[in-house]
């Protein structure tokens, strides 16, 4: 075979020196690996999740009635904008775990002679509809409480009644936020059975799905829908409508409910996962200057002997290709290989089956793309100057001292120390300021990104402690068929160690906006003005002034996100089943994260639902002004429930504050080692980045390595020397990085927060990620300064000083 | 731990007298061009506080007799033995170790390094070595480049000065850890005939204070100017 002899020499430059070429090839696999991850991820994530959710005919808006047959469906059916109406009852209850204790489930009743048409789910064992007394478990809920099919499962219902069911089957059912997140467990069980628990067979949720006008319907079509079934049937026929809502959080009618938050979270894993590319350029670039600074001789001899500078630049811009062409076959399997682990951990987290781990062309043209045209983009410049040498510069005046000494070397010749192989270090580090910015620029950004993960998890966190105003309360115990404030609170403050109860009101209404339409469903919270269990923290106006006469309310800042027309010191119109009052905002408070709430004196509260005198939760404190610790949470939290049942009053399970809190922690720490996840892959790009641009300077300095050994540098100096030079940058990078978080971290916690929680959110700084970005940054610091520093112990005295 | 590396590495083959002491030292290179003798069966003793000047044509051997001798290569047979230790028998890292206190190095290209100072190249090789204490380092530094009248210079990068000037920073560096030979290869190549006059003065003081001094080179006024003169011929000994 007869090959060209310039490829040849291509070839044999790349292969002598496999270390340097490992190294880029790696830097773009790992990039373009971690866009293929992302993209393809994304692209399962989709057709999977987004597929099965949409098999199973979701519901585009729910109405919670009172009770009501099932014979309703069938009059809204016939209505011209909907297509498909279904009823449902859903009942707040408690579900046993196989290890004691009880947790939230959502027991949701079905008519058993139909078929499902609205949110449908799959059931995967036994079947549907499940016998009487029998039931069937959601598959995360199922696993997570640890039940096995012919189990016998204790169910206890708000009133305190406990039934116990056979577990005949399980259900996967997309529809559902997944046990794993929420806690609250899902469950099915017939008509038959509902009546056997002594409950009458009606329904309480009508759930629709609405012809389509265009490609999706919209939140305003939704409410509007909703409002001629209210007008058209459920008015008329004397049944009451509590609340509208879109189900899922903060989502379109008919998308999954995560739909907003996956989105975000991929776009951000997106953002990410281009930025690695583009800094495995950053390797790129400082690999061909350095070639071509070595082989600036050889480029002048090839000019001699007659190749034009078109020739010498396709040279080097083979070799570019040579090595985009390995790391893209690297980075596709590991992109599919990632995409696999991402997907996989996003199926268990949100419930889904991934069907098949394919990998779609689209985004093996995307890494191609980018793995082919990033190196190319960014070479191409030194490789022009380079080629644009002459063959007497190359020849005869490379290499010979420049006599000319840059203002920063000069600046830095100034700093005096007692340990000149120190100086060295330092000074060696700024010699090639085009190669240090690439490599500190690659550090700087994985350092941000790092800080930025830390600073949005503190973010979250903060954002719970601000919210823990709201539930400062040591102990809680919801009442759910309501008691007497007086009773409740005589009772509460019995229980041994209780030092402070308060009973609220709370009850579910709606915002009757000036053109008459209605908001979706809102807690309306009653309680006393001068509350102990709430610590507001106001935005603006004043919390409530006591007098129950004045028709005051404060609302939250969740609130304003949905309905941005409500003003302090305006009308606000509040309905709670008929009755509609007209109040006064006259404050606003911080977020609450759990959702719109409105607050309100007690007797207002009262007054608007015509309940007298009664409270559905009591919130209890050990010490009044003072929060107590997690074991006395619990103990009061125990003494609580037991008291309130032996008086009959409920026997439903109470809260603890820590509890309550400790459950969104769990999802945020997901969030945090998925950033991470990615900070990490910045890392690695750095970390190897940093490793080729001192195995260059090293390559480059080979006579002074030479020069050091002789005049008595042992291994042991040289790889201090070679350590030191890596950890200036590592710490020059670390400060550059903290100014950089400065800016990414906000802008990273407020997209986040953004994607997760649809609000914007208070921004923290997390001071320990970027503490812990200084121990990391060593870490790769020494990691990568290992292979160039044993590359320099190896060198043999007379091998460099012949160097050329 | 040199007195470990002397103790452990003891030549057998020396003569108590002699200095430097190489036993049938052969040296071949196997390149692509096929088998070359660089040094053929040599034998040399050099006694201590000799000014000797190795000459001979350009591929006599004389670099490599000289880099066997500072344990920049290593011999592919025979002994070479300086103060009493088996050089060949050291470790690339031991032989950097003995290298900076037995041997100064003086480069024909001087390679003083290009970010250090004047000065802190001067010190460079007593903390490699980790020899004297750190204020003794930087007098000692000063009082070398004082006897090679640089001390006004102590504060400039290499870059800023002349070759003559860079070859005298050269030689102090050399000088750093008092060590009792100085080989230098060539050592006036690249310097005017005035400032390769100077450099030579230079060293024959160094001879008068007790060292002992190796230079190759193939300029024979400089050589008549050593006490002795080794010429080289296709890798062997003509002259001794």
């Amino acid at each position: 075979m007869n090959i060209d002899a310039r490829w040849i020499k291509v070839w044999r430059d790349l292969w002598s020196n496999k270390t340097r070429s490992l190294l880029v090839v790696l830097s773009i696999a790992v990039g373009v690996g971690a866009v293929g991850m992302i993209y393809n991820a994304s692209q399962l994530i989709q057709r999977d999740l987004y597929g099965q959710f949409r098999q199973g005919n979701p519901a585009h808006v729910y109405l919670y009635l009172s009770p009501f047959p099932k014979e309703v469906a069938n009059v809204v059916r016939g209505m011209r904008e909907i297509r498909d109406a279904q009823v449902r009852r859903v009942v707040r209850a408690e579900i046993g775990k196989s290890g004691g204790g009880f947790v939230n489930l959502n027991l949701h009743v079905l008519p058993s002679t139909s078929e499902v048409e609205v949110g449908r789910f799959f059931v995967e064992q036994g079947a549907f509809p499940p016998k009487v007394r029998e039931i069937l478990l959601e598959r995360q809920s199922a696993r997570l409480l640890g039940y096995r099919i012919g189990d016998s499962v204790p169910i206890k219902l708000a009133d305190g009644r406990e039934y116990s069911l056979r577990f005949s089957g399980i259900v996967h059912d997309l529809n559902e936020i997944p046990f794993a997140i929420l806690g609250d467990a899902t469950a099915y069980v017939s008509v038959d059975t509902l009546r056997w628990m002594g409950e009458l067979p009606a329904y309480n949720r009508l759930e629709l799905v609405l012809e389509l006008q265009g490609e999706r319907v919209s939140k305003e079509t939704a409410l509007e829908a909703a409002e001629e079934v209210k007008k058209r049937v459920l008015e008329p026929s004397g049944f009451r409508l509590y609340s509208v809502r879109v189900p899922g959080v903060g989502s379109e009618p008919g998308d999954h409910w995560a739909h907003n938050q996956i989105r975000g979270f991929i776009l951000i894993l997106q953002i990410m996962s281009v930025m690695a590319t583009l800094l495995s350029g950053g390797l790129i670039v400082n690999t061909i200057s350095s070639i071509l600074v070595q082989q600036t001789k050889q480029i002048g001899i090839l000019r001699a002997i007659g190749a034009s500078r078109k020739q010498i630049v396709s040279m080097y811009l083979l070799c570019v290709l040579i090595f985009a062409a390995a790391g893209l076959a690297l980075a596709i399997p590991l992109g599919w290989a990632g995409s696999w682990w991402l997907a996989s951990f996003a199926a268990r987290f949100l419930n889904f089956d991934l069907t098949q781990v394919s990998l779609s062309f689209e985004v093996i043209l995307i890494q191609a793309g980018i793995a082919i045209l990033m190196p190319l983009g960014v070479a191409i410049f030194p490789i022009l100057r380079g080629a644009r040498i002459s063959v007497y510069e190359a020849i005869y005046q490379h290499g010979l001292s420049r006599g000319r000494v840059s203002r920063l070397e000069q600046l830095l010749s100034r700093i005096r120390l007692a340990d000149p192989p120190l100086l060295l270090s330092i000074r060696n580090t700024f010699r090639r300021k085009a190669r240090l910015v690439f490599t500190l620029s690659t550090l700087t950004l994985a350092g941000a990104m790092f800080i930025a993960s830390f600073s949005t998890h503190s973010s979250l966190v903060a954002q719970i402690h601000d919210a823990e105003r709201y539930v400062a309360f040591d102990a809680r115990l919801p009442l759910p068929q309501g008691t007497s404030k007086i009773a409740a609170e005589r009772e509460a403050l019995r229980v041994e160690g209780v030092s402070y109860a308060e009973g609220w009101a709370i009850s579910e209404g709606v915002i009757v906006r000036s053109d008459s339409s209605e908001s979706q469903g809102i807690e309306i919270v009653g309680l006393p003005a001068n509350s102990k269990t709430i610590r507001p923290k106001l935005v603006s106006g004043r919390w409530l002034s006591g007098d129950p006469n004045s028709r005051q309310v404060v609302v939250n800042e969740d609130l304003l996100v949905e309905e941005p027309e409500i003003r302090v010191g305006e009308p606000l119109r509040v309905k709670v089943g008929n009755r509609t009052h007209t109040f006064v905002v006259v404050g606003v408070v911080s977020k609450h994260i759990f959702g719109p709430r409105i607050y309100m004196d007690y007797t207002s509260l009262s007054r608007l639902t015509g309940r007298q005198n009664e409270v559905d939760e009591i919130r209890v404190l050990a010490e009044e002004g003072k929060l107590s610790s997690v074991t006395v949470q619990d103990s009061l939290a125990e003494k609580l429930e037991e008291r309130f049942r032996n008086a009959g009053i409920s026997r439903a399970n109470a809260i603890t504050r820590s509890h309550f809190l400790g459950e969104f922690a769990g999802v945020f720490n997901i969030i945090l080692l998925i950033l991470l996840i990615m900070a990490g892959l910045l890392a690695i790009v750095g970390g190897l980045g940093l490793s080729g641009a001192l195995g260059i300077n090293i390559m480059e300095r080979m006579r002074e390595i030479g020069v050091l050994r002789a005049v008595g540098a042992a291994n042991r100096a040289l790889v201090k020397i070679i350590l030191a030079e890596s950890l200036v940058v590592s710490l020059v990078s670390w400060v550059m990085g903290a100014i950089t978080s400065a800016v990414s971290s906000p802008v990273l916690a407020a997209v986040v927060v953004y994607a997760v929680l649809e609000t914007q959110m208070n921004f923290r700084y997390s001071v320990v990620g970027l503490f812990l970005w200084f121990g990391v940054i060593l870490m790769i610091g020494a990691l990568s300064s290992l292979l160039p520093a044993r590359r320099a112990a190896s060198l043999q005295v007379r091998e460099v000083l012949e160097y050329e | 731990m040199l007195g470990g590396l002397a103790q452990s590495n003891a030549c057998a083959c020396a003569s108590e007298s002699s200095l430097i002491s190489l036993n049938g030292v052969s040296k071949i290179y196997h390149t692509d061009a096929g088998r070359f003798v660089a040094l053929d069966n040599v034998n040399l003793q050099i006694q201590r506080g000799e000014f000797v000047a190795i000459v001979g044509k350009s591929g006599s051997g004389k670099t490599t007799l000289i880099n066997l001798i500072t344990g920049i290569d290593r011999p592919t047979k025979g002994e070479v033995c300086v103060d009493q230790v088996a050089v060949h028998r050291l470790k690339e890292s031991e032989k950097a170790l003995w290298r900076g206190v037995t041997i100064g190095v003086v480069f024909q290209f001087f390679q003083l390094l290009p970010t250090l100072t004047v000065i802190e190249n001067v010190m460079l090789p007593m903390c490699l070595c980790n020899l004297y204490s750190g204020s003794e380092r930087l007098e000692r530094a000063y009082q070398l480049l004082r006897l090679v009248q640089m001390e006004h210079q102590a504060h400039k990068l290499p870059s800023f000065l002349s070759g003559g000037e860079q070859q005298r920073v050269a030689i102090a560096r050399a000088l750093a850890n008092d060590p009792p030979i100085v080989a230098t290869d060539e050592p006036t190549g690249n310097l005017d005939s005035r400032t390769a006059a100077s450099i030579m003065e230079l060293f024959e003081d160094l001879v008068r204070n007790g060292k002992t001094l190796l230079m190759v080179t193939h300029d024979p006024d400089l050589a008549a100017r050593a006490q002795r003169t080794i010429a080289l011929a296709d890798g062997r000994i003509i002259q001794a």
